[in-house]
């Protein structure tokens, strides 16, 4: 069961992202054209939604791609899959770029408002990612509104619990609970997506 | 705490929206805490997934482009090698005198002022890490780790204050890009950042550099912060991005 989700997560070459991580740590760069193949124009879309401008946003991708390949010997793949590395690379950089901006322009004070289900996918895409971005588009949309709203501002914002609080003007332990809430449900829910990992 | 309260710190730390100190006392929860590493874990997982939430956008038709042209450029890092370079000096130098042995009289001198040169460069390093021992050692030490989400590199800056130094150790930390130095800046509260000084990283992306404290540090007052940037060699008088990482201080025992 689970090596069949991994198999329909992953239709492009047959091979695993670990796969090709180890070959990009041997120095192979096709591994490194077939890991930005899969998973480039989710990079793209997760910077360009955190910093809005595209130039930005392409900097991230190629920063966070060159960390892969420099240091694609050294992952560890008990700590988590290749995608959750390379977004957790991408997203903190974005953030970073995104904090220093909003010290230099604090007017600068957009909400990222996600895309319903039925939006056209970038073309790179596969049907087999297209479906998952679906079901994650999907899930996301099954949350309860002040669950997403907090997951969002979390996730492609980088505001901390309390400054989430500040800005929906509840009560900290409440933000808390949402989120982790947010995340169980999403975790269920998300779970055909999740057991290539686990596998 | 109850378990619940860890709970719901698990998916907080996860999506990386925990204030420094609660995550500080979560991770000192979490490595004692199995079932809470596995929450962490898993939820790590789904944070990921989240990516896949962001709204489409087409992908410029140049950017494959770029992400391989960087490939081209630079190799991967070796995995980290279990030999230290000063051991690893001795032990080429005593195969290189295994050689000389044998070898004819006639290049032997050379070839034992090269193997002089060799031995106290060797000496010269080990006595530079004595040093850094030495000023790791010492009491009245603070030290504080600057840290990123993922697998990200790991600075360390030991502050030995009676010797007025700053030990810095790198991991992980890939060598900065042509004509850019890493420089470490002193953050205090309300305060511009005062530079600590600058350094460069092998291509094992390690380093150890021993810098004497400013008296701009010095005089700073309460330092909360210390944080790292890449600057223009040379090092600039204020930091030109956000720190890469940061890290707050804390009093050795």
């Amino acid at each position: 069961m689970a090596r069949q989700q991994a198999t329909r997560l992953e239709p492009d070459t047959g091979e695993r992202d670990l796969d090709l991580l180890t070959r990009m740590a041997a120095g192979d760069q096709g591994a490194l054209d077939a890991l930005y193949t899969r998973h480039g124009g989710t990079a793209y879309a997760l910077a360009r939604a955190i910093l809005g401008e595209s130039a930005d946003a392409e900097e991230v991708v190629v920063d966070a791609y060159a960390q892969l390949w420099r240091t694609a010997g050294q992952f560890d793949p008990s700590r988590g899959s290749v995608l959750a590395w390379l977004t957790t690379i991408t997203r903190s950089r974005a953030l970073d770029l995104l904090r220093c901006r909003r010290r230099r322009d604090s007017a600068l004070d957009r909400m990222v408002v996600l895309a319903p289900p039925e939006a056209a996918m970038a073309a790179e895409n596969s049907a087999e990612r297209e479906e998952a971005h679906a079901l994650v588009r999907r899930s996301l949309g099954t949350l309860p509104e002040p669950q997403r709203r907090a997951i969002e501002l979390a996730y492609f914002r980088g505001l901390s619990h309390s400054e989430i609080a500040a800005e929906l003007n509840e009560p900290l332990g409440t933000v808390k609970t949402r989120i982790r809430a947010g995340l169980e449900r999403l975790r269920a829910q998300l779970a055909p997506l999740l057991s290539e990992v686990q596998s | 705490m109850t378990e619940h309260e860890w709970r719901d710190q698990a998916a907080g730390y996860a999506m990386g929206s925990l204030e420094a100190d609660e995550r500080q006392r979560f991770e000192a929860h979490l490595a004692e805490c199995g079932a809470c590493r596995a929450d962490v874990a898993s939820f790590r997982e789904v944070v990921g997934l989240l990516a896949y939430g962001a709204p489409p956008a087409s992908v410029p038709a140049n950017l494959r482009e770029r992400v391989t042209a960087e490939a081209r450029r630079v190799r991967p890092l070796p995995r980290p090698r279990r030999v230290t370079p000063a051991v690893a000096g001795l032990a080429a130098a005593a195969s290189i005198a295994a050689v000389v042995g044998l070898g004819a009289l006639a290049r032997a001198r050379s070839e034992q002022r090269a193997l002089a040169a060799l031995l106290a460069a060797a000496r010269a390093e080990l006595a530079a890490r004595d040093s850094t021992i030495a000023a790791l050692l010492g009491p009245e030490l603070h030290v504080v780790s600057l840290s990123a989400t993922g697998q990200e590199p790991s600075v360390r800056v030991f502050w030995n204050h009676p010797r007025s130094l700053f030990v810095v150790t790198a991991f992980n930390l890939p060598p900065a890009p042509a004509g850019r130095v890493y420089q470490l800046w002193a953050i205090p509260k309300d305060k511009a950042p005062i530079s600590m000084g600058t350094f460069t990283t092998g291509a094992d992306g390690r380093s150890t550099v021993v810098v004497p404290v400013s008296s701009a540090v010095l005089e700073a007052g309460f330092i909360d912060f210390c944080g790292l940037t890449v600057e223009p060699e040379g090092g600039s008088p204020q930091p030109t991005e956000a720190p890469r990482l940061l890290g707050t201080w804390r009093h050795s025992e």
